[in-house]
């Protein structure tokens, strides 16, 4: 005893034989005002927490504020990664869509709440603790058998050596024993630190072939670690394959095939003819496209392309290429281009196309823009914003003196007025091409074709327009926005001028 | 071992084991009553559209036959898993597990509108259906095969030969261990709930399919048997925690159920409010995912209009506010509380099922004649059910008064 007096004390620690008496015991202990205490047990103790007076942990808690900051984290981890950082769309769905950020949320919620399970149990209990000076007690081994003990910690309020024996001693127990240091030496064992350096040591070396693999050079082909990830199988666009008996990767539409929304059987309104009458001029040409439009594989096969106007502007379109670049090369300036094809454009013996002379759709505001904004797409990098035929692409070809290049057509000359022009047969244009200029019907939806159609009625008539013509109540401020705009230009001259006389100048 | 003293098994002939007087009286009443507003339910919403009226008789039906169900599952798997705690509640999942077999009876009309309507139950029922809506042939040749009266009627024999099998089996062996306490009665239950469990899946599954999801015929998913399954099971846990309270509000079963069941009831219940919701989310996530036209279509209906409020509400309502209020372990060892929340999640199931049911009858809730016709369906059915309970439960005795584990049930306690 002599020996243990020296030594600081941590507690005292009674052994019982039962889960009653361990329970009992509990129970005195709560009710002598004891709040450091502990009890053991080779199991679990129904209603031990409450015997001991131990207050509900708070636990619980911190398990649902995890779970709930795992939530957060989840639908703003993904909010922001897939429609603010790196905006990208998937399957056709919006930028946020919640469907899909629910089960990473969910997960993570799991996790974060599995993680604030783990180590707030931990934190609550002081772990991790390597060791505890009631183990140097062999009789305390027992306690994973068939003994109960109950511990009272020396930091305890009210802890008094002989007052906690009195009190255990009436609790019927046999043994009592106070928890002295452990005199036992703390030195940690040599292999433990070797074992920890030679873990440590191994775990740097992946990082350091990573290291040296991003930081020399070599010239050894990069090792492919899945290599059907970097080469994947799978065709692209254009490639042959040997699969299929056609040669091509690409798969055609089935026959039939209609894209969504599209489902409309309006031949006039898909071809810009009025097929009524088409078929009464020349049936076999009206069969022949109400073939390729039903059916698009099936010319194919009989080796003529699906376009509506093999006839006609097939041929004069070469005709008219030539004619262009003779042209071209005698004036070298950009020249309109359809005034020397205007036997194709004005109605003549060859064109005997019944074509629509009226858009199939209603006129208004939305349809307008609507062409104004794919016209400004499509068509303005040639034919220029305002329609003048001097769209970027053209610009860069008079530069570069583009020997092959045909001008595209100023879209407000006379020739393509509505009047000689019909909007069916500028439709077909738009959707078929001609001359150079490419079909467009793959790009554009047939309703957008329309648009621009009508959109281009619209430029034709504000380029050749006066200001009689504007609303009243407008006149006042177009001219003021014209004088505005013609003094800049005429201050940008002067000063561009003033410019050019202050150089020679410094010289 | 415990903090509480634990109570003594009462004899078996305790007037704490016998069903109330007052709720015995209860019987026949509810009985009567039931059958008449049943049949008022019914009528009124006949006179929306024969459909609607058989379409309200259907989703009361299913009603309780998730609960009825549910109770059989969840007396299966107590035995399963060797379940002590469970012991005071499972003669109540017992008493409705049986109703089974009335419940085999009531559906009865609908196999007879099946039989003698023309589609007005079933689309599928009417041969000029696929025409009409312009279905696919080759696809409708096949539905047709599976879905067709003869094979149907068939099906529904055999889905509730299975059930009353396990629910009559089971109910007897139990109540004759009220007499003889043998454990070999409890490991005899034990031994057969495994196959039990697999023959009550199947069946359950397919039912679903049968009855619930072929009123869309051309719709399929092959998770819909467990949706009906998650909130079948929600409701019976839900059902005997209301029977239990009230059982102790009448003062039976005093002693014997205690707030530790109370709170493992509670648990379940929260669980499966949440295993809903997952089945739930999973099987909407997939066709939203997919978005197939074929699988769309049926949750698209259910978006339209008045259907596209209820769906909002079982989100908020089915799922995130019991979520919360059940969260919390206080509620759940709170007698009154989770009773309520019980109660409130029983109306929810209901609305579910009218979610699930009501939008293939017609495109509205039928007005005022459809919502009466909907409460009165289901208030008359569920009335019949529990006035039959009432009368088996007073022929018998109201908890396992002899079953081996009764003693740890009663001394059951969560830590």
């Amino acid at each position: 005893m002599s020996e243990n007096n020296e030594k600081k004390v941590h507690g005292i620690v009674a052994e019982y034989t039962s889960v009653d008496s361990l329970l009992n015991a509990c129970r005195r202990v709560r009710d002598a005002g004891y709040k450091k205490t502990d009890a053991f047990a080779p199991f679990a103790v129904h209603g031990i927490e409450k015997a001991l007076g131990i207050k509900p942990t708070v636990l619980p808690w911190i398990v649902f504020g995890c779970g709930a900051v795992g939530t957060i984290v989840g639908l703003t981890m993904q909010i922001w990664m897939n429609s603010i950082d790196y905006p990208y769309i998937i399957s056709g769905k919006p930028m946020i869509s919640l469907p899909a950020f629910i089960p990473v949320a969910y997960e993570l919620t799991i996790l974060f709440a599995a993680f604030g399970a783990f180590f707030g149990m931990w934190a609550l209990n002081g772990l991790p603790k390597f060791s505890n000076p009631i183990f140097t007690d062999p009789r305390f081994d027992r306690v994973t058998d068939d003994r109960f003990f109950l511990y009272i910690d020396a930091k305890d309020e009210q802890f008094d050596e002989t007052g906690v024996r009195q009190l255990f001693g009436d609790t019927g127990t046999e043994y009592i024993q106070t928890v002295v240091d452990d005199d036992s030496s703390s030195k940690v064992p040599k292999g433990f630190f070797v074992a920890w350096a030679a873990v440590i040591g191994i775990s740097v070396i992946p990082v350091l072939v990573v290291l040296k693999m991003r930081l020399t050079k070599s010239s050894l082909p990069r090792f492919h670690v899945f290599f059907d990830m970097d080469f994947s199988p799978a065709k692209d666009a254009q490639q042959t394959s040997t699969l299929f008996a056609d040669g091509r990767a690409m798969r055609p539409d089935v026959a039939g095939t209609v894209a969504r929304g599209d489902m409309l059987i309006d031949m006039d309104y898909m071809t810009g003819i009025d097929m009524e009458a088409l078929t009464q001029v020349d049936a076999r040409r009206a069969e022949r496209l109400v073939r390729s439009f039903a059916d698009p594989l099936s010319q194919q096969e009989d080796g003529q392309p699906p376009s509506v106007d093999t006839e006609e502007t097939s041929a004069p379109s070469k005709k008219s290429t030539e004619e262009t670049e003779g042209q071209e090369e005698a004036t070298g300036e950009a020249e309109p281009a359809v005034e020397s094809t205007a036997p194709a454009a004005e109605p003549s013996v060859m064109d005997t196309t019944p074509w629509l002379t009226k858009n199939p759709l209603e006129l208004n505001r939305e349809l307008l823009e609507r062409g104004q904004t794919y016209f400004g797409i499509y068509c303005s990098v040639c034919h220029g914003l305002n329609g003048g035929g001097n769209g970027l692409v053209n610009r860069r070809a008079q530069k570069i003196l583009a020997t092959n290049w045909i001008p595209p057509s100023k879209l407000n000359q006379p020739t393509l007025a509505q009047d000689v022009y019909p909007d069916g047969k500028l439709f077909n244009t738009i959707s078929n091409g001609i001359r150079k200029m490419p079909g467009y019907a793959a790009q554009i939806t047939t309703r957008d074709r329309w648009a621009i159609v009508a959109y281009v009625r619209a430029l034709q008539q504000s380029q050749n327009a006066s200001i009689d013509e504007v609303p009243a109540e407008e006149q006042e401020a177009i001219l003021k926005q014209q004088a505005e705009v013609k003094m800049q230009l005429e201050e940008q001259t002067a000063a561009e001028a003033a410019q050019d006389n202050a150089k020679p100048g410094d010289n | 071992m415990s903090e509480h003293d634990t109570p003594a098994v009462k004899i078996a002939d305790d007037p704490a084991f016998k069903l109330p007087t007052y709720l015995s009286s209860l019987s026949m009443p509810l009985c009567i009553g039931g059958v008449a507003v049943l049949l008022i339910g019914w009528a009124c919403g006949s006179f929306v559209s024969a459909k609607f009226g058989m379409s309200a008789y259907l989703t009361a039906f299913m009603f309780c036959l998730t609960i009825v169900l549910g109770s059989l599952f969840f007396v299966m798997i107590q035995h399963l898993v060797r379940a002590g705690w469970s012991v005071v509640v499972r003669r109540i999942a017992e008493l409705y597990m049986v109703m089974v077999i009335p419940l085999g009876v009531l559906f009865l009309p609908v196999l007879a509108t099946l039989l003698f309507g023309n589609g007005t139950l079933y689309n599928w029922d009417d041969p000029t259906y696929a025409e009409k809506n312009f279905l696919p042939l080759t696809i409708w040749t096949e539905k047709i095969r599976w879905l067709n009266q003869g094979w149907f009627t068939l099906r529904a024999i055999f889905y509730f030969a299975i059930w009353s099998a396990l629910a009559i089996w089971y109910f007897r062996q139990s109540v004759e261990q009220d007499e003889t306490g043998e454990k070999a009665v409890s490991d005899r239950m034990q031994y057969w709930s495994g196959p039990a469990i697999m023959a009550f899946c199947g069946a359950t599954s397919f039912a679903a399919f049968d009855w619930v999801m072929s009123l869309a015929p051309m719709w399929f998913s092959t998770m819909f048997g467990v949706y009906v399954f998650a909130g079948s099971v929600l409701a019976a846990h839900c059902t005997i925690c209301i029977t239990s309270f009230t059982l102790q509000r009448m003062g039976a079963l005093r002693d014997e159920v205690t707030v530790e069941h109370y709170h493992d009831l509670g648990k379940f219940i929260f669980g499966f409010v949440f295993f809903w919701s997952y089945i739930a989310f999973s099987q909407y996530m997939l066709i939203w995912y997919g978005n197939i036209p074929e699988e769309t279509h049926w949750i698209f209906e259910r978006q339209l209009g008045a259907w596209g409020w209820i769906g909002i509400i079982l989100i908020l309502f089915h799922w995130a506010l019991p979520f919360l209020g059940t969260m919390s372990r206080h509620v759940r060892r709170n007698a009154p509380l989770i009773t309520f929340w019980a109660v409130y999640l029983l109306i929810m199931h209901y609305v579910d099922l009218y979610w699930m049911i009501m939008p293939e009858a017609g495109s509205s809730m039928g007005g005022f004649f459809g919502v009466i016709s909907s409460l009165f369906c289901v208030v008359g059915m569920t009335s019949v059910m529990v006035g039959l309970v009432l009368r088996v439960a007073d022929q018998t005795k109201i908890a396992a008064v002899r079953d081996p584990r009764l003693q740890e049930s009663l001394a059951f306690e969560n830590i």
